[in-house]
């Protein structure tokens, strides 16, 4: 079993994956469909794969989900269509994600080409920021037949998906593919140009029918302790630059602190333990009972090795010796690390972009802002802050502009 | 996304799709056949209408399935008969069918004790506004030997029956033929000849599926009691194909139009019945087990078959295997394939040497260090039974050898069609 940073786990085979569609109970009005944020329909899918209509299953995803190769892999299913799943009542839910990937592998292996661009309807779309969100929506527009340009400040297109999520769980070769399908359905990309800097606000609104900040919250969270310490990094910029160099960084440390109890904290730690950290530990704020890290991820992490200790805050640091206190009993630590990885959340900067957020979000709920032509979707918009949920986001929205723009002219 | 046309025409009446209900508790009512319509159906076979003397008296209950290693449904035993709605219901219900919806396609299906019920009946479901008639000559398990397979077991029967519904309608009509006979051709020529434009086949499957070992009766059991009863779904596909594939080559019978029924329940199933020479399909079992949503993979996935063969009409594949197979005699049996085993793949469990030894020619050997088989081509004789066995695809087909003294050559054998399973 190989077990570093490039190595994904292995999916399904034609008879495993009939054998785990053979679990499902093809439930009526079946919860799965309705627990998925994205309505990528699992019960009508995994139907499709039990009568071996494997083409008929991907037709589903695809349509449903311009990302469904990206989710198969990185939804929190436990949270969604799997905690729903009706089997749990025999044994395990099924394992949707799994048969998801599976489907969607084949499509890409089969090369099949499902996303239908509508007949131009000589409206123009902007939208700020290529991570899932933007990519959703601009799918969902071209569908509707809008003419679509993405604006994406950094040099790859995907936000989290590139930047982010490790290899090992989403290879990028899957996240090149899916939007490799999504430009050549006709989504122009414009890279290195940041919206606020190259290009105004203004500019984008003079120039556009409509407008959609799909910004994300592309930026770490620091604490203003750590200000100028040299051993410390945030924990995106850890992981994007690990995820550019494809594993191949030159200053893999011999052991590392993460300080964070989040998801990103968990990818972090593995992500170390991958590329062949001796000792790693994570340094959790919450107590596990209160943790924050999905089951799949926390499992994970403690497979890989990681030491995980819970409830401790940093308290002090003094060059690579970080000191730490229990919230709420009378304990203390100090750590000496070659590396200290500070993974205590992302927050959004919207500073040029004329719209305020608090808490990484705006404070409305739904994507209109004041500006009638602006909106906002993805992880700055009310909701949950995953990738399915900005799918989600990025049908909504697409919607909401269709309904605003050419309401009255379709039935 | 995948858009085909999986329009075709069969007895001159056009389906927008191949797919039916067969007669059966599936079609029962208006608001059953409404709602397969509604989910996608070409087509419905109402359940079969009896004469208004004939009085339907079910048992209770009347079902049961044959298992294999936690698989449910292999195979299905019905006990049930005829339509339980009164005649005039089912009547209005064609008619209320056909109202409020004009393009699907609604058959009825009919079954009289003498020449003046098929007679009347046909007349009846005409007047009521159906597209055509299917004759019921095969429940085997009506309760008077005036109806049902033994009916259509005799050649002579058919041909008068067939003859009154064509006098009693004009309407295009197929005669649904049994399975319980060694020869279906007689039967079938019997039923053109009185009259019929097509044949619809199979019915079910005399049969008694599983036993209550401690009451020592078959099931299902009604006060203690069982009967011999009529067998369908997935387990009765072979011999369904087979009968279709002989009446296609049977002298005169070559072009004969089909409604292939048995076993029915995927894309695939219904690509087989197709190729066999069927024009529509209808289906039963498999709705009952999961709903008219089955249509909608039958559907769509025939569609990309269609666009992978390049095919535009349906009907060009109609019958296109029906040429490739051979009474055994004519076989090709000058050469025999070796299985080759990918070490690679195998994960060691053994099965292809238990089978090979217990059930074939002690041909694989086994290493016990390496758990590992490999073949000793001196005893193989190509059968590849472990090919079949193995669990993860590790044996396929390899080498091919001409048996020692016979001609042809090896280029001649055509490699890629030697291939065991989907
Ligand atoms: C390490 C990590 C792991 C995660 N793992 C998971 C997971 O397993 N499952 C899951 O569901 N979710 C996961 N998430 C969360 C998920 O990635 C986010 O919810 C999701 O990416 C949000 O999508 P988005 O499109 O709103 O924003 P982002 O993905 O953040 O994309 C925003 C994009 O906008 C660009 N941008 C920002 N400002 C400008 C500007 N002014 N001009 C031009 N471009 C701009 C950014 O460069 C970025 O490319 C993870 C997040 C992280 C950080
Ligand atoms: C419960 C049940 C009732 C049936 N009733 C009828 C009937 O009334 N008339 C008829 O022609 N066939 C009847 N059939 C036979 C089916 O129409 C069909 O020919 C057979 O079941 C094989 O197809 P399948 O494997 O798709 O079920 C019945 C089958 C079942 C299972
Ligand atoms: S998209 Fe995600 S949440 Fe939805 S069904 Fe697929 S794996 Fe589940
Ligand atoms: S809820 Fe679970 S068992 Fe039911 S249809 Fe969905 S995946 Fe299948
Ligand atoms: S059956 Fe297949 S997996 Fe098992 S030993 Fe034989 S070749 Fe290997």
């Amino acid at each position: 079993m190989t077990n570093n940073y490039t190595h994904e786990k292995s999916g399904y085979t034609m008879t495993t994956v009939a054998e785990e569609a053979a679990r499902c109970l093809l439930c009526h009005d079946a919860p799965c469909s309705k627990a998925c944020p994205a309505n990528t329909d699992p019960a009508k899918f995994i139907r499709s794969v039990r009568f071996r209509n494997i083409k008929g299953a991907a037709d589903t995803i695809r349509t449903n989900n311009a990302l469904g190769a990206i989710c198969a892999r990185v939804c929190p299913t436990e949270k969604y269509c799997e905690l729903a799943c009706s089997r749990s009542g025999i044994d395990t839910p099924i394992d949707i994600g799994g048969i998801q990937r599976y489907v969607t592998d084949f499509e890409q292996q089969a090369k099949m080409d499902i996303l239908e661009k509508g007949p131009a309807n000589g409206l123009k779309i902007a939208i700020v920021g290529s991570g899932p969100a933007g990519l959703q929506s601009a799918t969902t527009l071209l569908e509707k037949g809008y003419a679509v340009d993405i604006f994406e400040k950094n040099t790859k297109p995907g936000g989290y998906l590139t930047y982010g999520i490790p290899e090992y769980r989403l290879p990028q070769d899957i996240v090149d593919y899916e939007i490799k399908r999504i430009t050549n359905l006709g989504a122009n990309l414009h890279l290195n140009t940041a919206i606020g800097e190259d290009i105004t606000m203004d500019q984008l609104k003079a120039d556009y029918d409509s407008v959609i900040l799909a910004v994300g919250a592309s930026e770490a969270k620091m604490l203003p302790m750590f200000d100028g310490n040299a051993y410390t990094e945030s924990a995106v910029d850890f992981l994007a630059r690990v995820k550019d160099a494809q594993g191949q960084i030159s200053d893999v440390p011999e052991n590392a602190v993460v300080i964070g109890g989040g998801d990103v904290a968990m990818d972090v730690a593995t992500t170390l333990k991958r590329l062949g950290t001796k000792n790693v530990t994570d340094m959790a704020y919450e107590e596990f009972d209160e943790f924050r890290a999905s089951k799949k991820e926390l499992a994970g992490t403690r497979e890989a090795g990681v030491t995980l200790v819970d409830g401790y805050v940093p308290t002090a640091i003094d060059g690579n010796e970080v000191t730490f206190k229990h919230r709420n009993i009378d304990a203390e630590m100090t750590i000496k690390a070659d590396k200290i990885i500070l993974a205590i959340g992302q927050q959004v900067n919207t500073d040029k972009l004329g719209i305020t957020t608090e808490h990484g979000e705006v404070s409305f709920i739904g994507y209109r802002t004041d500006d009638p032509k602006v909106y906002v979707t993805g992880d700055i918009a009310h909701g949950d802050k995953t990738v399915v949920w900005a799918v989600r986001k990025g049908k909504e929205v697409a919607e909401e502009i269709d309904n605003a723009l050419m309401g009255g002219n379709r039935k | 996304m995948i858009k085909k046309d999986l329009g075709i025409d069969f007895l001159g009446v056009h389906f927008e799709n191949p797919f039916c209900l067969s007669s059966s508790p599936v079609g029962n009512c208006y608001e059953m056949c409404a709602k397969a319509f509604d989910e996608g159906w070409g087509g419905v076979v109402f359940k079969t209408i009896g004469p208004e003397h004939f009085k339907v008296d079910e048992v209770s209950p009347r079902f049961d399935e044959l298992t294999k290693e936690g698989t449910p449904f292999v195979g299905f035993k019905n006990m049930e008969q005829i339509a339980e709605h009164s005649l005039q219901e089912n009547l209005d219900d064609l008619a209320h069918l056909k109202r409020d919806y004009p393009t699907k396609i609604v058959i009825a299906s009919i079954m009289g004790t003498n020449e003046e019920d098929w007679v009347e009946l046909a007349k009846l479901v005409t007047d009521a506004g159906a597209d055509m008639i299917e004759m019921n000559l095969s429940c085997p398990q009506m309760t008077s030997h005036e109806m049902g397979s033994d009916v259509g077991t005799n050649p002579e029967l058919v041909k008068k029956y067939c003859e009154a519904v064509k006098r009693g309608s004009d309407l295009p009509m197929m005669a649904k033929m049994t399975p319980n006979i060694t020869d279906m051709v007689p039967a079938a020529k019997a039923a053109m000849a009185g009259g019929a434009d097509g044949i619809a086949t199979i019915n079910t499957v005399k049969s008694i599926s599983n036993l209550d070992l401690d009451k020592k009766v078959a099931l299902p059991i009604v006060n203690g009691k069982s009967s011999i009863s009529g067998f369908s779904g997935k387990a009765v596909k072979p011999i369904a194909l087979r009968f279709i594939q002989q009446l296609r080559v049977a002298a005169g019978l070559e072009q004969l139009p089909i409604s292939g029924i048995g076993g029915i329940e995927t894309w695939e199933d219904a690509v087989e019945f197709i190729l066999l020479g069927s024009t529509t399909l209808q289906v039963t079992t498999a709705v009952m087990q999961y709903g008219y949503r089955i249509v909608e993979d039958m559907k769509n996935g025939l569609m990309h078959y269609m666009d992978e063969q390049g095919v535009d009409h349906l009907s060009d594949l109609v019958g296109l295997a029906n040429k490739n197979i051979l009474p055994a005699e004519d076989l090709d049996r000058d050469y025999k394939v070796y299985p080759k085993i990918d070490w690679d793949k195998c994960i060691g469990c053994g099965r292809c040497f238990v089978s090979c030894f217990d059930g074939a020619h002690q041909a694989i050997t086994w290493d016990e260090k390496t758990r590992r088989p490999s073949v000793d081509y001196s005893k193989c004789v190509g059968c590849q039974l472990c090919n079949l066995v193995c669990p993860v695809g590790a044996i396929s087909t390899g080498k091919i050898e001409m048996k020692p003294g016979r001609e042809g050559k090896i280029e001649d054998v055509d490699i890629e069609s030697v291939r065991l399973t989907h």
